[in-house]
């Protein structure tokens, strides 16, 4: 699997589709999960691990929210990229759309 | 050795700076800075407590002036993190500010480097956000915060960001 993460709008959505999978293999923006339900993010890991490339915003930076669900939201998707980053191929992060890879089993 | 780490939160900044700790030599003191408020502070203190467990640190709980920890000289010192420390020499129980704040904090942390033969102080990226949306005090927080990493990055021999539980060499010799 690989896992690329990033800023909103860095361009993780279009790199991932030129990884050459089909789009049914990769889980696009899956913060937009965990933050319907943070409760239900470290559950959501088996599932996220089948697909061949998994995109999902840092959300972790900036002032901590006041609101309690954000927090829990921040913090289940940062949770969720370390675990997905451990298991993960490669892992590349989004930097103003250039892909800067940060982990790499292959090297 | 001074080792910064910074990063978002939940990015695996404690794991990484417990595994750094645990390769110094001991003895190893942790100075925990956040103030037991209520339930969900209370959870992120035992989880912290859980993961240092059995990892032979020597816990000193010091919410305001760092300065006056009290660990051995050949120590190898956790500080974590400048977040909540910030935060707590900033405002009071009703919110003022406290302008001195900037340089005590930095005097605290340099009496620690100072005194300790090797210093891991984790922080946290505060600035990347929409600034517009917060009171001026806020603001306020994430400019001090701010100004303490940069004087932090400059005076420390390592700096690392941390992404998804990975560690990215910023600054220095990796470890």
């Amino acid at each position: 699997m690989i896992l690329i993460i990033g800023g909103a709008n860095s361009g993780k959505g279009d790199y991932a589709k030129t990884l050459g999978f089909p789009e049914s293999e990769i889980a696009f923006n899956i913060h937009e999960l965990v933050f319907q339900n943070p409760d239900f993010a470290p559950g959501l890991l088996e599932s996220f691990l089948k697909n061949s490339v998994v995109t999902c915003d840092e959300v972790g930076s900036g002032v901590i929210p006041a609101n309690r669900h954000e927090r829990a939201a921040r913090e289940a998707t940062g949770r969720l990229c370390v675990l997905l980053a451990q298991k993960a191929e490669r892992v590349v992060r989004m930097v103003a759309g250039i892909p800067i890879t940060i982990k790499n089993c292959k090297l | 050795m001074t080792i910064l780490l910074t990063g978002g939160s939940a990015n695996g900044k404690s794991t990484f700076a417990e595994k750094l700790a645990t390769e110094l030599p001991a003895p190893r003191c942790y100075i925990a800075t956040m103030r037991p408020f209520g339930e969900e502070s209370q959870r992120k203190i035992d989880r912290h407590r859980e993961m240092r467990r059995d990892k032979g640190f020597d816990s000193v709980e010091r919410y305001t002036d760092i300065a006056g920890a009290e660990f051995e000289q050949n120590a190898s010192v956790l500080l974590e993190c400048m977040c909540n420390l910030t935060a707590n020499e900033m405002f009071d129980d009703n919110g003022n500010i406290d302008e001195t704040a900037y340089e005590r904090i930095l005097a605290g942390v340099l009496s620690l480097e100072k005194r300790c033969e090797n210093l891991i102080v984790v922080t946290n990226d505060v600035g990347s956000d929409v600034l517009g949306q917060y009171d001026d005090s806020t603001m306020r927080y994430v400019e001090i915060l701010g100004k303490l990493n940069i004087e932090l990055a400059k005076r420390f021999d390592v700096v690392y960001e941390l992404v998804a539980g990975i560690p990215l060499l910023i600054k220095g010799d990796a470890l």
